[in-house]
């Protein structure tokens, strides 16, 4: 059962091929995120405040590390919420 | 020597005068501790992500300077003593960090990286571009 549903889902990729994702820090050259730099972190964290996954953003490993760790730094600077509802 | 880079944000019931006088008696123990001053910045008053000690707003205070380890220790000392900073964070500075990375590409190609960016949809370029005129600042 579950073998048939993952090939079904394995020929829908094949008919409409997941847009590619990509690294906006690899594509832009940056080696530091800045906690500073608001608007930016604030494109990766959406509606509830959370840190987006990379899974989703496409954000390389290197700079997620970064990312998140600039993320916490803006939160402790109250630039970003904790939580947000 | 290292760079340090240290935040704060001081609450905005001060009048301007005594904010005024506040910063310049902490940037009088960077240069007093044999520390150089590199830049002060002041983005003035903001309004917090949450309340903080209940006050909403803050004025934010960074500054860049570079000198021996004691100078944060003191800095951050103070400014626990008093009540007029609400929150500050001191941040190590590699100054590797600041060069970009070069890419690397081979040699015999350089229009390979033109035509990755053509590809990319304009409104993601748009994006991209303000972001990076943002990172330069």
């Amino acid at each position: 059962m579950a073998r048939e549903e993952r090939q079904e889902k394995g020929s829908y990729r094949k008919f409409f091929p997941p847009k590619k994702k990509f690294c906006r820090f690899c594509q832009r050259n940056v080696k530091n995120i800045d906690y500073k730099a608001v608007e930016i972190l604030k494109k990766y964290i959406p509606d509830r405040g959370k840190i987006s996954p990379r899974r989703i953003t496409g954000t390389c490993a290197f700079h997620q590390r970064k990312l998140s760790l600039a993320v916490k730094r803006a939160r402790l600077m109250a630039f970003l919420p904790y939580v947000e509802d | 020597m290292r760079q340090y880079e240290t935040g704060f944000v001081v609450s905005p019931g001060l009048s301007e005068e005594e904010t005024e006088k506040f910063i310049s008696q902490m940037a009088e123990v960077v240069s007093l501790r044999k520390g150089k001053m590199i830049k002060v910045d002041i983005w003035g008053k903001r309004k917090m992500a949450y309340p903080v000690k209940r006050f909403t707003e803050g004025i934010y205070v960074f500054f860049h300077y570079e000198g021996e380890g004691d100078i944060p220790l003191e800095l951050e000392r103070r400014f626990k003593q008093t009540d007029t900073v609400i929150r500050f964070l001191t941040v190590k500075k590699d100054p590797k960090d600041m060069i970009r990375r070069k890419r690397k590409k081979p040699a015999g190609e350089p229009p390979a990286p033109v035509e990755s960016g053509a590809e990319a949809k304009p409104e993601q370029q748009a994006q991209a571009s303000d972001a990076v005129k943002e990172e330069e600042k």
